[in-house]
């Protein structure tokens, strides 16, 4: 059924590990490839095999094609999955893939560029009759956008052509901010995707986010229900649910039609997110096709029971799309970043000293770090995401706060707390969540430290450590009580009271 | 017997006295006393206080102590006694919170600036940020240029407070 020898993972972080988890269980050898600036990171060691490929400048590395295509044919892989962001949405990169006789996971480059392409994606929904944000292309010079602006009416968005993930976006609100916008999302876009086309449409709110999951095998498509991602920051999804709490079936009907409607037009292979904007007054509206798998894909694979990764592989060797399961319940997914929510979330570094994942029914974690490595700023800032599958909302809910409180990220400033802040918010309870939600409301950090804590902090300077279980010897333990005597002075002993 | 001991924590000094003799704990703290019974397991300290337990994870770092507690992480940095807290900065500085990119910089050395105003435009993590003034001051110095790489905590503009220094 599989006819691939070999799979090299052109990512890294939690997704380089979630794909090397499916290859694993599918017994295909994988190779795992980084970064020098990812040397520490657990995905450099996930592989059956690993291999470094450049410096931490990603253009030189997780980006550099002809690189990943040579490493590829050095080590023997047949097969390239390219997780998502870097490569996984360039259709030149699945081009090259098909030239060199290697299969991409993933879209053809010719069903990529119709979807993948917001601008293309917009026409070939206006075709076919689904319904899209008033909006206009091209988007080269400020006295366009003013004058499109003007057409649509404020506020409107400055959108990257190329690509999404919030990039290159920019919110503006009245004539006055058009060129600064402007000239800030041409430059991000550029940074991003290498390519600085930006388009330009309404602002609808408040808005949902709700996309659709899409498996299509080159000819037919189906869709597995919805996700709910309103919750974000900067354009950056932080809280993914599934089933949406605001959408009527009849809605959720129609939106997956267009999904597969879409899919289909674009004979389109593999995994594809199909993304609208839902209206308050029920109306939806098409933004745009991810032609790749998402990170918040778990919150599908949760209530349907299936493995989205394997799907993938499958359906690129010719496989068919796997039948549809009746979904269950409901998943909640959260993203841990390494960022500070309340200093405008400011990306944070440092060394992961201690590391406690949660456990229990219901929970699933997707990690990229491990305890003693050193975190930096030359990627992405997210972390792990926690996931969290009941029979309903509120069991859902539940588990995933219970889940948070239980995990603990020492060493490495993140937005852990402003994830529990979230999730015990009674709007978000009720299932009030809308695009807007969490930048226009004020969050504060917690003004005090609770007892405990201060408890635990004085606990920790005074009393000698004992060894994890209470006995025998830790030397092998990372500790940096080990080496350096209280605040990095060298000590006599390991353990010294203090000060 | 009870002895001192003061952290920093969200730039407030938080005092404690302190009496630690295993398996009681006891921290004296604006006024009031907490106590538990502890005992420590690898990383984790488990606090019984009364019917309830609670487990934290406590680590020291470089600059101070870790603690977890309840999914929320407390950084409590060490306050050397020898170098109190200092009330009020004769300069402020805005440095790099991030290893990133300098975009744009809009700072001028000998002008002023107001609280909030844009100073430098960075790039890290393929996103923009924008550095603005911590307070209302004169801009002392601009050291860093559009296209510079910049490291975690480097030094990026100096600002004087007002009336310490005229802008020109």
């Amino acid at each position: 059924m599989i006819p691939f020898r070999k799979v090299l993972v052109a990512n890294r972080g939690e997704i380089a590990l979630r794909v090397c988890r499916t290859l694993r269980e599918m017994d295909l050898p994988s190779i795992t490839v980084y970064s020098e600036a990812d040397r520490g990171a657990p995905h450099a060691r996930a592989g059956d095999e690993s291999t470094s490929i450049g410096p931490a400048d990603p253009a030189r590395s997780y980006l550099d094609m002809g690189r990943i295509l040579e490493t590829a044919r050095r080590m023997g892989a047949d097969a390239i999955h390219p997780g998502y962001g870097f490569l996984a949405e360039r259709a030149e990169f699945s081009r090259a893939c098909r030239d060199a006789g290697i299969a991409f996971i993933g879209p053809s480059p010719e069903s990529m560029e119709r979807l993948g392409d917001k601008a293309a994606a917009r026409r070939a929904a206006i075709r076919l009759g689904v319904p899209v944000v008033p909006g206009a292309e091209e988007i080269d010079s400020p006295e366009r956008a003013l004058a499109e602006a003007a057409r649509i009416g404020y506020p409107v968005l400055l959108k990257a052509a190329g690509g999404g993930g919030g990039r290159g976006m920019r919110r503006v609100d009245e004539p006055g901010g058009i060129q600064a916008a402007l000239e800030g999302a041409r430059r991000e876009a550029e940074a991003a995707f290498g390519d600085a086309r930006v388009l330009l449409e309404k602002c609808v709110h408040p808005a949902r986010h709700v996309e659709v999951q899409i498996l299509a095998d080159g000819k037919d498509a189906t869709a597995l229900g919805e996700r709910e991602c309103s919750l974000q920051r900067r354009y950056q999804k932080v809280i993914e649910e599934s089933p949406s709490p605001a959408l009527p079936a009849t809605t959720r009907e129609a939106m997956e039609r267009a999904a597969v409607a879409l899919a289909r037009d674009a004979g389109y292979s593999g995994a594809a997110t199909v993304e609208f904007l839902l209206d308050p007054d029920g109306s939806f509206y098409f933004l745009e096709v991810n032609a790749r798998l998402q990170v918040e894909h778990p919150v599908t694979e949760a209530r349907f029971g299936l493995d989205l990764v394997r799907a993938q592989l499958e359906i690129a060797a010719g496989g068919p799309i796997p039948s549809r399961p009746a979904p269950r319940g409901h998943a909640i997914e959260a993203r841990l970043n390494a960022e500070d929510p309340y200093k405008g979330y400011l990306p944070q570094a440092g060394r992961v000293l201690l590391l406690a994942w949660p456990h229990g029914e219901g929970i699933r974690v997707d990690a990229g770090i491990a305890e003693g490595q050193t975190l930096q700023t030359h990627y992405d800032s997210l972390l792990a995401k926690v996931i969290a599958h009941g029979r309903d909302r509120e069991e859902a809910r539940a588990r995933l706060l219970r889940a948070l409180r239980e995990t603990a990220l020492l060493g490495v400033v993140t937005n852990q707390g402003f994830l529990i802040d979230i999730l015990e918010d009674e709007a978000f309870a009720r299932g009030e969540t809308f695009t807007h939600t969490l930048e226009s409301r004020k969050w504060t950090a917690p003004g005090t430290v609770p007892d405990e804590a201060l408890l635990a902090a004085a606990v920790a300077v005074s009393a000698p450590r004992v060894p994890h279980g209470g006995e025998g010897d830790d030397a092998d333990r990372f500790s940096p009580w080990r080496n350096l005597g209280p605040w990095g002075r060298p000590a006599p002993a390991a353990e010294g009271a203090w000060p | 017997m009870s002895r001192p001991l003061t952290f920093r924590w969200q730039g407030r000094a938080v005092d404690l006295e302190l009496e630690i003799r295993a398996p009681h704990a006891a921290v004296t703290h604006e006024g009031r006393r907490i106590e538990a019974v502890f005992r420590r397991d690898g990383d984790w300290i488990e606090l019984r206080r009364g019917a309830a337990a609670t487990r934290c994870a406590a680590i020291a770092g470089s600059r101070g102590v870790w603690v977890s507690h309840e999914g929320r992480a407390y950084h409590l940095e060490r306050v050397h006694r020898e170098a109190p807290a200092r009330t009020g900065p004769a300069a402020a500085e805005v440095r790099a919170p991030m290893t990133g990119r300098i975009v744009s910089v809009s700072a001028r050395a000998g002008n002023a600036s107001r609280e909030g105003e844009l100073l430098v435009t960075m790039e890290a993590m393929k996103m923009e940020f924008r550095l603005t003034a911590p307070e209302d001051g004169a801009i002392l110095e601009v050291a860093c240029e559009p296209g510079d790489r910049v490291e975690l905590g480097q030094l990026l503009v100096r600002l004087a407070p007002p009336g310490e220094a005229e802008p020109r």
